[in-house]
Protein backbone atom coordinates (compact mmCIF):
# COMPACT_ATOMS: atom_id res chain seq x y z
CA UNK A 1 0.00 0.00 0.00
CA UNK A 2 2.79 2.59 0.78
CA UNK A 3 4.54 1.72 -2.08
CA UNK A 4 1.16 2.46 -4.51
CA UNK A 5 0.99 5.16 -2.67
CA UNK A 6 4.22 6.88 -3.03
CA UNK A 7 4.85 5.06 -7.03
CA UNK A 8 1.55 6.61 -8.62
CA UNK A 9 3.92 6.52 -12.27
CA UNK A 10 1.31 4.51 -14.95
CA UNK A 11 -2.40 5.27 -13.06
CA UNK A 12 -3.29 7.69 -15.46
CA UNK A 13 -2.91 5.03 -18.63
CA UNK A 14 -5.16 2.81 -16.26
CA UNK A 15 -7.77 4.97 -15.70
CA UNK A 16 -7.96 6.49 -19.25
CA UNK A 17 -8.25 2.87 -20.74
CA UNK A 18 -11.36 2.02 -17.93
CA UNK A 19 -12.52 5.42 -19.04
CA UNK A 20 -12.86 4.14 -22.40
CA UNK A 21 -13.70 0.92 -22.16
CA UNK A 22 -16.87 2.01 -20.11
CA UNK A 23 -17.80 4.86 -22.77
CA UNK A 24 -17.18 2.08 -25.61
CA UNK A 25 -19.49 0.09 -23.53
CA UNK A 26 -22.33 2.52 -22.74
CA UNK A 27 -21.93 3.54 -26.36
CA UNK A 28 -22.44 -0.17 -27.71
CA UNK A 29 -25.28 -0.37 -24.95
CA UNK A 30 -27.18 2.68 -26.58
CA UNK A 31 -26.81 1.75 -30.19
CA UNK A 32 -27.91 -2.13 -29.43
CA UNK A 33 -31.22 -0.58 -27.81
CA UNK A 34 -32.15 1.74 -30.33
CA UNK A 35 -32.02 -0.98 -32.99
CA UNK A 36 -33.89 -2.70 -30.85
CA UNK A 37 -36.11 -0.08 -30.78
CA UNK A 38 -36.24 0.78 -34.46
CA UNK A 39 -36.51 -2.87 -35.75
CA UNK A 40 -39.30 -3.63 -32.94
CA UNK A 41 -41.20 -0.82 -33.68
CA UNK A 42 -40.82 -1.39 -37.73
CA UNK A 43 -42.15 -5.08 -36.74
CA UNK A 44 -44.92 -3.92 -35.34
CA UNK A 45 -45.99 -1.58 -38.16
CA UNK A 46 -45.51 -4.61 -40.68
CA UNK A 47 -47.57 -6.66 -38.73
CA UNK A 48 -50.75 -5.55 -38.28
CA UNK A 49 -53.92 -6.85 -40.13
CA UNK A 50 -57.25 -5.78 -39.49
CA UNK A 51 -60.86 -7.21 -41.08
CA UNK A 52 -64.18 -5.88 -40.67
CA UNK A 53 -66.59 -9.12 -40.21
CA UNK A 54 -69.67 -7.18 -39.95
CA UNK A 55 -71.08 -4.07 -39.67
CA UNK A 56 -74.35 -3.37 -37.86
CA UNK A 57 -76.92 -0.16 -37.38
CA UNK A 58 -78.53 0.06 -34.26
CA UNK A 59 -80.11 2.62 -32.86
CA UNK A 60 -77.74 5.65 -32.73
CA UNK A 61 -74.69 3.52 -33.35
CA UNK A 62 -72.54 1.44 -35.75
CA UNK A 63 -71.64 -1.47 -34.29
CA UNK A 64 -68.20 -3.15 -36.32
CA UNK A 65 -66.96 -6.66 -35.26
CA UNK A 66 -63.37 -6.54 -35.89
CA UNK A 67 -60.80 -9.19 -35.63
CA UNK A 68 -57.00 -9.31 -35.45
CA UNK A 69 -55.24 -11.08 -38.28
CA UNK A 70 -52.21 -10.01 -37.81
CA UNK A 71 -48.94 -10.96 -35.88
CA UNK A 72 -49.17 -7.98 -33.13
CA UNK A 73 -51.67 -6.99 -30.87
CA UNK A 74 -53.65 -3.88 -32.14
CA UNK A 75 -55.30 -0.94 -30.32
CA UNK A 76 -58.20 1.39 -32.17
CA UNK A 77 -57.43 5.14 -32.42
CA UNK A 78 -59.65 7.03 -34.29
CA UNK A 79 -63.04 5.75 -36.67
CA UNK A 80 -63.85 8.30 -39.10
CA UNK A 81 -67.81 7.84 -40.48
CA UNK A 82 -67.87 9.99 -43.58
CA UNK A 83 -64.42 11.69 -42.80
CA UNK A 84 -65.38 12.74 -39.48
CA UNK A 85 -64.01 11.25 -36.03
CA UNK A 86 -66.01 9.46 -33.82
CA UNK A 87 -66.83 8.51 -29.96
CA UNK A 88 -66.70 4.81 -29.63
CA UNK A 89 -66.17 2.34 -27.05
CA UNK A 90 -62.62 1.51 -26.55
CA UNK A 91 -61.21 -2.33 -28.19
CA UNK A 92 -57.81 -4.06 -27.87
CA UNK A 93 -56.99 -6.95 -29.63
CA UNK A 94 -54.67 -9.55 -29.30
CA UNK A 95 -53.52 -11.91 -32.12
CA UNK A 96 -56.60 -13.64 -33.50
CA UNK A 97 -59.46 -11.83 -31.36
CA UNK A 98 -62.06 -10.39 -32.47
CA UNK A 99 -64.82 -8.01 -30.82
CA UNK A 100 -67.42 -5.29 -31.22
CA UNK A 101 -66.39 -1.67 -31.78
CA UNK A 102 -69.74 0.52 -31.05
CA UNK A 103 -69.58 3.77 -32.71
CA UNK A 104 -71.81 6.30 -31.74
CA UNK A 105 -74.05 8.13 -34.97
CA UNK A 106 -77.06 9.13 -35.66
CA UNK A 107 -77.05 7.40 -39.11
CA UNK A 108 -80.09 7.72 -41.23
CA UNK A 109 -81.59 4.72 -43.14
CA UNK A 110 -80.90 3.08 -46.67
CA UNK A 111 -77.70 5.40 -46.88
CA UNK A 112 -73.83 4.88 -47.99
CA UNK A 113 -71.70 5.13 -45.17
CA UNK A 114 -67.75 5.67 -45.22
CA UNK A 115 -66.34 4.13 -42.30
CA UNK A 116 -62.51 4.17 -41.54
CA UNK A 117 -61.04 2.20 -38.48
CA UNK A 118 -57.10 3.69 -37.53
CA UNK A 119 -55.11 1.72 -35.61
CA UNK A 120 -52.80 3.40 -33.13
CA UNK A 121 -49.84 2.33 -35.44
CA UNK A 122 -51.50 4.03 -38.19
CA UNK A 123 -53.30 0.95 -40.20
CA UNK A 124 -56.31 1.62 -41.24
CA UNK A 125 -59.34 -0.06 -42.67
CA UNK A 126 -61.99 1.68 -44.67
CA UNK A 127 -64.93 0.87 -46.98
CA UNK A 128 -68.42 1.52 -47.76
CA UNK A 129 -71.40 0.29 -45.69
CA UNK A 130 -75.25 0.78 -46.57
CA UNK A 131 -77.76 1.52 -43.87
CA UNK A 132 -80.78 -0.33 -43.81
CA UNK A 133 -83.92 0.60 -44.87
CA UNK B 1 6.66 -15.45 -45.29
CA UNK B 2 4.30 -12.62 -46.65
CA UNK B 3 1.71 -13.18 -43.67
CA UNK B 4 4.07 -13.24 -41.02
CA UNK B 5 5.50 -9.87 -42.08
CA UNK B 6 1.58 -8.15 -42.48
CA UNK B 7 1.22 -9.76 -38.51
CA UNK B 8 4.38 -8.53 -37.39
CA UNK B 9 3.51 -4.86 -38.97
CA UNK B 10 0.26 -5.13 -37.61
CA UNK B 11 1.15 -5.39 -34.48
CA UNK B 12 3.93 -2.74 -33.96
CA UNK B 13 1.95 -0.28 -35.84
CA UNK B 14 -1.25 0.08 -34.48
CA UNK B 15 -2.95 3.53 -35.84
CA UNK B 16 -6.01 3.18 -36.96
CA UNK B 17 -6.91 -0.34 -35.90
CA UNK B 18 -10.32 1.54 -33.80
CA UNK B 19 -11.70 3.15 -36.83
CA UNK B 20 -11.92 0.07 -38.47
CA UNK B 21 -13.31 -2.03 -35.33
CA UNK B 22 -16.22 1.13 -35.22
CA UNK B 23 -16.77 0.52 -39.07
CA UNK B 24 -17.49 -3.46 -38.20
CA UNK B 25 -19.04 -3.06 -35.59
CA UNK B 26 -21.28 -0.27 -37.40
CA UNK B 27 -21.55 -2.76 -40.26
CA UNK B 28 -22.67 -5.67 -37.85
CA UNK B 29 -25.60 -3.28 -36.25
CA UNK B 30 -26.52 -2.04 -39.78
CA UNK B 31 -26.38 -5.39 -41.01
CA UNK B 32 -28.95 -6.79 -37.55
CA UNK B 33 -31.25 -4.20 -39.16
CA UNK B 34 -31.67 -4.29 -42.52
CA UNK B 35 -31.40 -8.27 -42.39
CA UNK B 36 -34.25 -8.15 -39.28
CA UNK B 37 -36.47 -6.34 -41.84
CA UNK B 38 -36.05 -7.93 -44.45
CA UNK B 39 -37.02 -11.46 -43.31
CA UNK B 40 -40.23 -10.12 -41.10
CA UNK B 41 -41.21 -7.95 -44.72
CA UNK B 42 -40.76 -11.09 -46.44
CA UNK B 43 -43.03 -13.18 -43.76
CA UNK B 44 -45.59 -10.31 -44.39
CA UNK B 45 -45.86 -10.79 -47.71
CA UNK B 46 -46.04 -14.63 -47.38
CA UNK B 47 -49.27 -14.09 -45.29
CA UNK B 48 -50.41 -11.74 -47.85
CA UNK B 49 -49.68 -13.66 -50.77
CA UNK B 50 -51.96 -16.84 -48.99
CA UNK B 51 -54.56 -14.76 -48.08
CA UNK B 52 -54.89 -13.45 -51.83
CA UNK B 53 -54.79 -17.39 -52.58
CA UNK B 54 -57.49 -18.32 -50.67
CA UNK B 55 -61.25 -18.84 -51.94
CA UNK B 56 -63.81 -20.13 -50.48
CA UNK B 57 -67.53 -20.69 -51.59
CA UNK B 58 -70.83 -21.20 -49.31
CA UNK B 59 -72.76 -23.44 -51.80
CA UNK B 60 -75.60 -24.59 -50.25
CA UNK B 61 -77.14 -23.56 -46.55
CA UNK B 62 -80.00 -26.10 -45.66
CA UNK B 63 -82.60 -26.54 -42.82
CA UNK B 64 -81.49 -30.00 -41.25
CA UNK B 65 -82.48 -30.80 -37.63
CA UNK B 66 -80.59 -27.57 -36.87
CA UNK B 67 -78.78 -26.28 -40.22
CA UNK B 68 -76.58 -27.09 -42.70
CA UNK B 69 -73.73 -25.66 -44.08
CA UNK B 70 -72.13 -26.42 -47.57
CA UNK B 71 -68.63 -24.82 -47.49
CA UNK B 72 -66.27 -25.51 -51.19
CA UNK B 73 -62.32 -24.52 -51.11
CA UNK B 74 -61.77 -23.40 -54.91
CA UNK B 75 -58.11 -22.26 -53.42
CA UNK B 76 -54.89 -23.78 -53.64
CA UNK B 77 -54.40 -23.80 -49.93
CA UNK B 78 -56.52 -25.36 -47.19
CA UNK B 79 -58.61 -23.06 -45.49
CA UNK B 80 -59.36 -22.90 -41.68
CA UNK B 81 -63.16 -21.24 -41.26
CA UNK B 82 -63.01 -19.09 -37.83
CA UNK B 83 -65.83 -17.14 -37.38
CA UNK B 84 -69.79 -18.03 -39.07
CA UNK B 85 -72.20 -15.17 -38.92
CA UNK B 86 -76.30 -15.70 -39.75
CA UNK B 87 -77.44 -12.28 -40.28
CA UNK B 88 -81.17 -10.98 -40.92
CA UNK B 89 -82.94 -7.28 -40.31
CA UNK B 90 -83.58 -7.85 -36.85
CA UNK B 91 -80.10 -10.05 -35.49
CA UNK B 92 -76.39 -10.27 -36.59
CA UNK B 93 -75.78 -13.40 -35.04
CA UNK B 94 -72.06 -14.68 -34.58
CA UNK B 95 -70.54 -18.58 -33.83
CA UNK B 96 -67.37 -19.48 -33.68
CA UNK B 97 -66.41 -22.27 -35.43
CA UNK B 98 -63.37 -24.55 -36.55
CA UNK B 99 -63.57 -26.16 -39.70
CA UNK B 100 -60.66 -27.09 -41.83
CA UNK B 101 -61.37 -27.56 -45.73
CA UNK B 102 -58.35 -28.91 -48.31
CA UNK B 103 -57.76 -27.59 -51.17
CA UNK B 104 -60.90 -28.37 -53.77
CA UNK B 105 -62.69 -30.20 -51.20
CA UNK B 106 -66.12 -29.55 -50.44
CA UNK B 107 -67.42 -30.27 -46.83
CA UNK B 108 -70.61 -30.24 -44.90
CA UNK B 109 -71.10 -28.58 -41.46
CA UNK B 110 -73.76 -29.46 -39.53
CA UNK B 111 -74.77 -27.59 -36.24
CA UNK B 112 -78.07 -28.33 -34.31
CA UNK B 113 -77.60 -25.31 -32.32
CA UNK B 114 -77.80 -23.22 -34.85
CA UNK B 115 -81.57 -22.36 -36.16
CA UNK B 116 -81.94 -20.20 -39.77
CA UNK B 117 -84.06 -17.23 -39.23
CA UNK B 118 -87.56 -17.20 -40.99
CA UNK B 119 -87.58 -14.64 -43.90
CA UNK B 120 -84.34 -13.52 -45.72
CA UNK B 121 -80.64 -14.22 -44.14
CA UNK B 122 -76.93 -13.68 -44.99
CA UNK B 123 -74.62 -16.37 -44.21
CA UNK B 124 -71.24 -15.14 -43.77
CA UNK B 125 -68.12 -17.19 -43.14
CA UNK B 126 -64.60 -15.69 -42.37
CA UNK B 127 -61.34 -17.61 -42.87
CA UNK B 128 -58.23 -17.33 -40.06
CA UNK B 129 -56.54 -15.12 -42.67
CA UNK B 130 -59.33 -12.65 -42.86
CA UNK B 131 -61.48 -13.77 -45.90
CA UNK B 132 -64.99 -13.96 -46.13
CA UNK B 133 -67.62 -16.10 -48.00
CA UNK B 134 -71.27 -14.40 -48.40
CA UNK B 135 -74.20 -16.71 -49.25
CA UNK B 136 -77.63 -15.01 -49.57
CA UNK B 137 -81.10 -17.08 -49.24
CA UNK B 138 -85.03 -17.35 -47.16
Amino acid sequence: MRKLSRNRRGITPVLSSLLMTVIAVAGMSIAITATYVITDGLHDNMGERLIVEDVWFTSGQVSLYLRNVGKVSIKVAVVYVNRTDQSFTSLELEQGKHGWLNVTYSWSADSAYEIKVVTRRGTNVVDYYMSPS
Amino acid sequence: MLWTITCRRLKRDRRGISNIIVIALSLVIILAIVSNIVLWNYEMNQVDWEKMRENVIITNVERVTGSQFTFENDGGLTVHLVSLWIINSTDHQNYDISVFINSAETKNYLREDISLPTGGYTVKVVTERGNTAVYSGS
